[in-house]
């Protein structure tokens, strides 16, 4: 299955590294689509399908956490999967995101902890959906 | 100034310089780099427990080569790209600096990079990191959290 993946990031440089690397990460990806904030990811949602999430935290407009409580709240995108790559380092926040059921890849990082993480993000998922675990 | 701001600031800025922007920082400062002219600078704001401002001002054409560096392409990018990755180094830098210096219990929030002229007032860190013929210099500011500048 090819995904659809969303990059969602105040940086355009930073979109595009993120683009580039998973291009090379040998996944199976189908369109991947930008976003500069929360608000603006919400839209893509609205009219596409999106099968991946990668988000930062600080955004001007609506930030990624924000962004979040907003998906998870609306039954269409409550189980979308999230993966937050952030500067943060604040354990107490990293915790608040991991209860919401994301993945986190700190920046800078390296294209392997981040192929590393969507494969354990999108495996876990259909785990999920198998019920032979939960995320 | 605060040694161990300005070692938390150096060391938060060469892992940055060398995993984002794909720059080794040379081990001294030589005279070429020390004159280099100062060619941009970018601010990021923080806020939490204190707040402040870091400033990352780059000098010796530094500028066009972190974004070429960052995006991985030969030819040379715009110069709002340019800046779009300067903003980023910084605001990764003091991303990394951050929980370093105030624990990793504390909440920051980071505000977008902005373009700057210069900060007229005293830092409490400053330190420069020599990158090719060029260098970077790293100005922390902090404005209600005395206690840090005297460490």
């Amino acid at each position: 299955m090819a995904l659809n993946i969303l990059v969602v990031d105040d940086s355009s440089v930073m979109r595009a590294m993120i683009i580039k690397t998973l291009r090379l990460s040998q996944l199976p990806l189908g369109e991947v689509l930008e976003a500069p904030n929360g608000q603006e990811a919400l839209k893509v949602l609205d009219n596409k399908w999106i099968d991946l999430a990668l988000v930062d935290i600080n955004m001007p407009v609506m930030d990624g956490e924000e962004m979040i409580d907003t998906l998870r709240q609306n039954p269409e995108t409550a189980d979308l999967p999230v993966i937050i790559i952030s500067t943060e380092g604040s354990e107490t926040r990293k915790e608040s995101l991991l209860q919401r059921g994301t993945g986190f890849v700190h920046k800078p990082f390296t294209p392997e902890t981040l192929r590393d993480t969507i494969l354990k993000t999108i495996g876990g998922l259909d785990e999920q959906k198998a019920g032979e675990g939960t995320v | 100034m605060s040694k161990k701001l300005e070692k938390e600031l150096y060391k938060a800025a060469t892992l940055t310089f060398e995993e984002l922007g794909f720059l080794l920082p040379t081990p001294e400062i030589d005279e070429q780099q020390l004159n280099a002219r100062v060619e941009a600078a970018v601010s990021v704001d923080f806020e939490g427990p204190f707040s402040g401002k870091l400033l990352l001002r780059v000098c010796g054409g530094l500028l066009p080569i972190i974004a070429t560096n960052m995006l991985g392409e030969e030819d040379v990018p715009s110069k709002s790209l340019q800046y779009d990755a300067l903003g980023e180094i910084a605001n990764v830098i003091c991303g990394n600096m951050l929980p370093e210096i105030a624990g990793s219990d504390h909440i920051f929030h980071v505000s977008s990079p902005e373009i700057v002229d210069d900060i007229d007032l005293p830092p409490v860190a400053e330190v420069q990191v020599g990158l090719g013929t060029g260098r970077a210099d790293l100005l922390l500011f902090v404005f209600n959290y005395p206690a840090l500048m005297e460490e």
